[in-house]
């Protein structure tokens, strides 16, 4: 892999240098330490391996401070409301979007992409997988949080994810399984599976009460037809989808490995990579571990496959975008960084070394399909990631920890499901009511 | 009244004063900004001049939210189990040890080792304990014959217990360490007396070992309970609260609500009833070890006065 990543490594130097024979638009910037905040994560670290290039044909140094991902929220509410920022570029999780938006944080990105002199003409904007763009790039349009007429753009996707079905080839072939396509077979499969592999689970999902048992949830909530809200911000969670969805986690977990009720999404990717379960449905970022054979037994008998569909289709959206913070110090060259990492050259690099992509022409581009051949159907996937499979809005992070100790409860202690779901949406009405988004009601 | 004499008086507060000074600064100002939080709409991406004040609202929501109300309830009941459970097996444990052992410092040392752990590291281990397939208890359990592990951490019941076995493996050992020390400084000729007198040995431990050890006793119920109020690390790695809201214990939701809702406020407010919570037990406790000083001076007195007449 490392001798691969030279020759891209030199391919994208070449592609670059040759751009910019012309006229070097990074020459003013030259000599810049840029400073950027980074979480420690699988895509980062493939970055890292990439970056050295985008110093060497630019001449722009770039200092990366590397958080734990739970820290970097921390850290950056400390850096963003100082006057004077010591970040000049940050990678954010979806949900900060929310909040940074909103306490004017981050830069617009229009002046960017306005400026001759900055924008690259040959970007290819179009090409950004959009469900990644919406979800973690734009704000101010539909329900604030979304795009729409009256929406901009404020950051750009870098390292996100989608969800995807992961199985076993293997067990599919011994028993002459079909791969589920809908929510239907994949519930009959999750449910067959231990009753032909004695000892196996179906499904490795979340379930553990908190936020773990609410995404499992909103994993199929979506392609189910559900939504958390209606576009009045009412709660409609407890609608018949909703308890659809509820149906089908309490059916994934009871066909699930033993001590299914419990699982993280650690512990969910160990129980699918150590062999126990036979279907893994979650984030792209874990198939990188399949065939790493330190931490899987499974190397070699795993295929992908897109999330199934149910009503819709509908597979999630998260991970991270960059964005540029409202007191960088050097905003235009903190641009071309991330107008570089996100270009397609540098995306194909470091979708090599092992990132996310944030582009569909990476998923179908030979040589990275050569290294990565999972990608091909990962790209199929992505024409329906769901930008609004869940909210992004500064009471979600109460509404979800709720929803999930109710999940939890629904999972471990058989609390009816509608019981439990008209709970969550009476109590989530509060919550909006608190914050004022009843205002323009009745 | 002349200056020197002015002076003379003011000397002690002089001395005093850096003291007050780092006293002001170091204690009541962080408990002045978490009071003063308490009554503000915070998000943490504001500075708090920033943030609303809504004065005490963030109470009364709390005093509503059934969530809280529940963690609250939690809280009491772990705290009031595993102190018990602790003090009368670390208690149990000082009487038993209590003698001349071959090698007695040695395991007094291997006694209190779960003390020196790590939190995290604790709730990590037994986490993987009580895993339900690989772990040692279900692994034990089902070797024996039975059919079903113990459901340790995926049952609301089974999940208290779970927790409440690993904070008493934990911390027991401190009751020993402290109830043990008490024990070996008690005075020698009380309890030569009391076989002179040919008392039973249960007689010696409740009425003169017992007795004589209280004032410690307490101290140490004290430091437990005020610990047990505010453990958090070891449950947030082994269940975080879950299922449901079965082991979500105050210290635990004072962390999510500051981490993961964001309402810096609504988490101060949390803190200070803990706060007020704790300083009623404390003061209950030092009122009662009061009470049990002046009724043994008063019966020390009447025992003087005895002798003397």
């Amino acid at each position: 892999m490392l001798t691969n990543f030279n020759f891209t490594g030199a391919a994208v130097a070449l592609a670059m240098t040759a751009g910019a024979a012309a006229a070097n638009p990074y020459e003013p910037y030259a000599g810049t330490t840029l400073v950027v905040n980074f979480p420690a994560h699988p895509h980062f670290d493939a970055v890292m391996e990439v970056l050295p290039q985008f110093t060497e044909e630019t001449g722009i140094r770039v200092e990366v401070d590397q958080l734990q991902y739970l820290k970097m929220r921390e850290k950056q509410t400390l850096e963003l409301t100082k006057r004077k920022g010591d970040y000049d570029l940050i990678a954010y999780v979806v949900f900060s979007k929310a909040d940074y938006v909103y306490a004017d944080q981050l830069e617009n990105l229009a002046k960017y992409f306005m400026n001759p002199a900055l924008a690259d003409p040959g970007y290819d904007a179009g090409d950004l997988i959009d469900g990644y763009v919406a979800n973690i790039g734009v704000a101010g349009g539909d329900k604030g949080y979304l795009p729409g007429a009256t929406g901009s753009l404020f950051g750009i996707p870098f390292g996100s994810e989608t969800s995807i079905l992961g199985y076993r080839q293997d067990i599919f072939d011994k028993h002459g399984l079909q791969v589920p396509t809908n929510y239907e077979e994949l519930l009959d499969v999750a449910c067959k599976i231990p009753e032909l592999e004695p000892g196996m689970g179906g499904l490795a999902s979340r379930a553990a009460s908190g936020h773990h048992a609410s995404h499992a949830f909103l994993l199929h909530l979506a392609p189910l037809g559900g939504r958390i809200f209606d576009d009045q911000w009412n709660p409609i969670v407890n609608n018949e989808a909703g308890v659809a969805a509820a149906e089908a986690l309490k059916t994934i977990v009871d066909c699930g490995a033993e001590g299914a009720k419990t699982f993280g999404f650690a512990e969910a990717g160990a129980s699918f990579l150590q062999g126990n379960s036979a279907m893994f449905l979650d984030s792209t970022v874990f198939a990188g571990q399949v065939n790493n054979p330190e931490k899987s037994k499974v190397v070699g008998k795993v295929a992908w496959a897109p999330h199934p569909m149910g009503v819709r289709r509908g597979s999630q959206t998260g991970g991270f975008g960059i964005g540029i913070p409202g007191n960088a110090q050097n905003k235009d060259a903190a641009f071309l960084l991330m107008q570089w990492l996100t270009s397609k050259e540098a995306d194909k690099a470091i979708a090599i070394a092992g990132g996310n992509p944030s582009r569909f022409s990476t998923h179908s581009d030979p040589a990275v399909l050569e290294v990565q051949p999972h990608l091909e159907v990962f790209g199929k996937a992505l024409a329906f990631a769901d930008p609004d499979w869940r909210p992004i809005i500064p009471t979600w992070g109460k509404i979800n920890a709720d929803l999930g100790t109710t999940l939890s409860q629904v999972l471990t202690e058989d609390l009816d499901i509608q019981t439990a779901l008209d709970g969550v949406a009476e109590r989530a009405r509060g919550i909006m009511e608190d914050a004022g988004y009843y205002t323009w009601q009745n | 009244m002349s200056a020197a004499s002015r002076a003379n008086r003011l000397t002690p507060y002089l001395f005093l004063a850096p003291a007050a000074v780092i006293l002001a600064f170091a204690l009541l100002y962080p408990i002045g900004y978490m009071v003063y939080a308490s009554f503000l709409d915070w998000s943490p991406s504001q500075r708090i001049g920033e943030a609303d004040f809504i004065g005490l609202r963030n109470y009364t929501n709390l005093l509503q939210d059934a969530a809280f109300g529940e963690s609250f309830w939690v809280t009491i009941k772990f705290a009031a189990v595993v102190v018990t459970l602790e003090m009368i097996i670390g208690v149990g444990l000082a009487l038993l040890l209590d003698r001349n052992i071959k090698g007695m410092s040695l395991l007094r040392t291997i006694f209190i080792l779960p003390m020196m752990i790590a939190p995290i590291v604790v709730g990590l281990m037994w986490r993987y304990m009580y895993h339900p397939t690989v772990g040692i208890f279900n692994r034990t359990i089902k070797s024996l014959g039975f059919e079903e592990g113990i459901p340790w951490l995926s049952d609301s019941t089974w999940s208290f217990i779970a927790v409440v076995i690993a904070d008493v493996w934990q911390w027991t050992p401190f009751i020993f360490i402290l109830a043990l020390a008490a024990m070996q400084s008690l005075p020698r000729s009380a309890l030569e007396a009391a076989d002179i007198d040919g008392a039973t040995e249960w007689q010696k431990i409740t009425l003169i070992k017992i007795p004589l050890m209280m004032p410690v006793l307490i101290v140490t119920l004290m430091l437990r309970l005020i610990d047990a109020f505010k453990v958090l690390e070891v449950i947030m790695v082994l269940t975080n609260g879950g299922p449901g809201l079965s082991t979500e214990i105050v210290a635990l939701r004072i962390f999510r609500t500051a981490q993961e809702f964001q309402e810096l406020g609504e988490a101060a407010a949390m803190s200070n009833i803990l706060l007020m919570l704790l300083m009623a037990l404390t003061i209950g406790m030092f009122f009662y070890s009061k009470l049990q000083e002046a009724r043994a001076a008063r019966m020390r007195a009447a025992a003087e006065q005895e002798e003397a007449h």
